[in-house]
């Protein structure tokens, strides 16, 4: 991925744009995959709100991004005050970036009767970084974690109904999707737990004999291939060897599952990953000498998704 | 002060004028199974479900026109029902719950440009949904086919008959066995429910008990259960309805609305101002509309027409119902002002299948959903939320001011006028699909203003 963009970026180099452009292309290929995945986000809001009728204010959409903000940055300062070993870092602005992720993925996916709601989540989410966390990792995708706090103590929803099965949609969440997992090196987490539901889901839809559309009906819902794409795939809160996210992501799967079609919890696949995510500090553990264990060698990518 | 009395008459006077489709069939969930040769097809149906937390009353509604001892429907359940989980429903309350929740006309009057700007508006209110419910067959016990009849009584002028079964050869058999006549394919599509556990409420009717009574419809059954599972089978109702049928579905919540999980929901066209010819044949605009939208969404997607508290609307297609009417709708959280009433006069008052809790909260979501095989693949599956947001589809006629106007501000008000018509004609066309020379030839717009539209309008709209 990276170096496709600097291929394609490097042709107008020789030009006499190619001090610029030199420079452009070097932040592109060296961004992390928060820039992507921020631009990403932003454009499933248009879509949702454009082409999904989705009645969502604005002002709302700035509330959560900046309690989201605020909260990253009264905890960041509160968290050098009292580990004296970072506070010769600077001020953590890379965390604003993050924050504005998880502001997006709320907006993306918590519904409330007020303000105040997504506030309480936004502000949730963020705490459960510095709150729940162990060696620069954390317990649970921030807002996830918001999320499932709001929806359990506040008048919060999700639906997920809201982007529909239509074939268009899966394309642009797929590539999309893609681009920014191949940058990040999580692909290996969306097919594992994509694969494992959707062999439950073939399994069992076979044995009831409903038809291969009731199927493929099921498995192409946009909130699913969603989750699967960028929710799951949050490099700070999945096992680091990819062996152990692999098996993590499998368990991901099948517990959405059991949820979904044993304990009838719609929005199953969101409410696994809730009570998995803690596992992956289990998984760490016992995947640590793998040899996929690669990617802890570089510095994390922090790529929360939802 | 009087002038002040009229201006806020206005906002509260509103003439409502609803009509559903011209002939909203209604029809169940399940199949028709019918004895005779009778070509039976159920293409469009009401179902009222009144849920909080597992608790569900379901309440269904059906079109059925044949002969009545052709009548049985088969709908798959979630759990054994006993004979006192079962209920005859008053049709009424069905015809209440479409009013109050329909798609609705306001009419707005222009007043004398030449005067102080006022606004008068009436309402008036139709509905045209007609109730008319099922009928059934007979049942015997052959358990070699593993059918097992789990229960059997008779409610109202219905008998049913609860069965569980373990294989979908089995009670195809045993049902023809009865004097069922199942339409093709029914053991396929029997076996799923079968494997997830469902039992199957069977339903004819019994002659004698329906000769008793006064009404000339089969009446709604209402059934009361508990189960995680909030879904509704559309599947069964597949095979003996040709293309397309109509479910209008009121969820009935003390929370907030409810939502379709496995497929999405649109908001139906609302707050649009449409020429004021439309007044006349409202239903047939909202019947162009509604197909409409239905095909410009790609047809699997369901449409919400109305989400509401219960308490109040504005303005209101119909009164909101009373307490009486909503325990008649299954609602069964509601306070109980008068249980001793309740108790002493049980026979005709409907005292909710579950206890009363502290909450008088009613809202209601009502979505029209247009399914057929191809597009709603699987059973519709719902979800409760705390979502307080309201919707109508509402649709608003202004007329003009018929009087005499002699001032420098008629011309004015002549000019925004024909804009105005100009306007709701190109939004007609493009809710309706109808042909813009007809709107504009229905809707008298005047020549002068033809000669401000550029010509290419005549055959293209925005």
């Amino acid at each position: 991925m990276e170096q496709s963009i600097s291929g394609f970026w490097g042709r107008f180099d020789r030009g006499r744009w190619s001090p610029h452009l030199t420079k452009l292309t070097t932040k592109l290929s060296n961004a992390d995959g928060r820039i992507y995945q921020i631009l990403f986000l932003s454009i499933f809001l248009g879509l949702g709100v454009i082409e999904r009728d989705w009645s969502l204010s604005w002002s709302r959409v700035g509330i959560t991004l900046s309690a989201c903000g605020f909260t990253q940055v009264f905890f960041a300062l509160l968290y050098q005050r009292f580990n004296s070993q970072d506070s010769a870092q600077r001020f953590p602005f890379s965390g604003l970036l993050s924050a504005l992720v998880t502001g997006l993925s709320l907006c993306l996916l918590l519904r409330a009767n007020s303000d105040l709601t997504m506030i309480f989540a936004a502000f949730t989410a963020i705490a459960s970084k510095f709150i729940f966390r162990i060696r620069q990792k954390h317990w649970f995708n921030p807002a996830n974690f918001g999320i499932a706090i709001a929806l359990l103590f506040g008048s919060a929803w999700i639906s997920p109904g809201q982007w529909g099965h239509d074939l268009w949609l899966m394309v642009v969440f797929a590539s999309l999707g893609f681009a920014v997992l191949g940058k990040v090196g999580r692909w290996d987490t969306s097919l594992a737990f994509f694969a494992s539901y959707a062999a439950l889901e073939g399994i069992r839809n076979f044995y009831l004999g409903w038809e291969t559309d009731v199927l493929l009906h099921r498995l192409s819902s946009g909130s699913l291939l969603l989750f699967a794409l960028f929710m799951i795939t949050d490099p700070r809160s999945t096992p680091n060897a990819r062996l152990g996210r692999i098996f993590w992501a499998i368990l991901v799967g099948i517990i959405s599952f059991i949820f979904q079609n044993y304990l009838f919890i719609s929005a199953a696949p969101f409410w696994a990953l809730f009570v998995c995510a803690p596992l992956s500090v289990v998984f760490d553990r016992l995947f640590v000498g793998s040899r996929f264990g690669w990617l802890s060698k570089r510095p994390f990518a922090q790529f929360s998704l939802t | 002060m009087s002038a002040l009395l009229k201006f806020l008459s206005s906002f509260f006077l509103c003439f409502l004028a609803f009509i559903f489709c011209s002939s909203p069939a209604l029809a169940f969930c399940g199949f028709y199974v019918a004895k005779a040769d009778a070509k039976l097809y159920n293409q469009a149906s009401q179902v009222a479900i009144a849920r909080d937390g597992n608790r569900t009353v379901l309440t269904m509604a059906n079109d059925y026109q044949g002969d009545l001892k052709d009548f049985a429907i088969v709908i798959p359940v979630p759990t054994v029902l006993k004979k006192d989980q079962v209920r005859v429903g008053d049709p009424k309350i069905m015809q209440r719950l479409d009013a109050f929740s329909a798609p609705r006309l306001v009419e707005y009057y222009d007043s004398d440009p030449c005067a102080r700007l006022e606004e008068f508006s009436r309402d008036a209110m139709r509905s045209n949904s007609v109730l008319q419910s099922p009928s059934a067959a007979k049942a015997r016990r052959q358990e070699s086919l593993g059918v097992t009849i789990e229960e059997k009584f008779t409610v109202g002028e219905y008998d049913i008959l609860i069965l569980s079964a373990k294989e979908s050869n089995g009670l195809e058999t045993w049902l023809t066995q009865n004097g069922y006549r199942l339409p093709n394919g029914a053991s396929q599509l029997l076996q799923p429910y079968i494997r997830q556990g469902l039992k199957f409420f069977v339903a004819k009717v019994n002659l004698a008990e329906k000769a008793k009574s006064d009404s000339q419809n089969l009446r709604p059954l209402m059934m009361a259960f508990e189960s995680p599972k909030f879904m509704l089978p559309i599947r069964l109702g597949m095979t003996n309805a040709r293309g397309e049928q109509d479910l209008l579905v009121y969820l009935l919540s003390p929370k907030g609305q409810t939502e379709l999980v496995n497929y999405r929901t649109a908001k139906i066209p609302s707050d649009l101002e449409i020429p004021t010819y439309v007044k006349s044949n409202f239903g047939e605009f909202y019947k162009a509309m509604f197909n409409t939208s239905h095909l410009k969404e790609g047809k699997s997607l369901a449409f919400l027409e109305y989400a509401w508290d219960m308490s109040s609307c504005d303005p209101c297609a119909a009164d909101p119902l009373s307490p009486e009417e909503l325990r008649g709708a299954g609602v069964f959280w509601l306070d109980n002002p008068n249980k001793d009433a309740a108790l002493s006069n049980s026979g005709r008052r409907r005292p909710g299948f579950f206890p009363p809790t502290n909450n008088s909260n009613v809202f209601i979501t009502r979505l029209h959903v247009r399914y057929a095989r191809n597009t709603f693949p699987e059973d519709l599956s719902f979800k409760e939320t705390s979502n307080r947001q309201q919707f109508q589809g509402r649709y608003i006629l202004r007329f003009p001011f018929k009087g005499e106007m002699k001032c420098e501000a008629a011309k004015e008000y002549r000019k925004q006028l024909r804009d105005r018509q100009e306007k709701e004609a190109v939004i007609l066309a493009s809710l309706t699909n109808w042909n813009m020379q007809d709107i504009r030839r229905k809707a008298n717009i005047t020549q002068n203003q033809e000669k401000n539209v550029p010509f290419w309008r005549n055959i293209w709209r925005n």
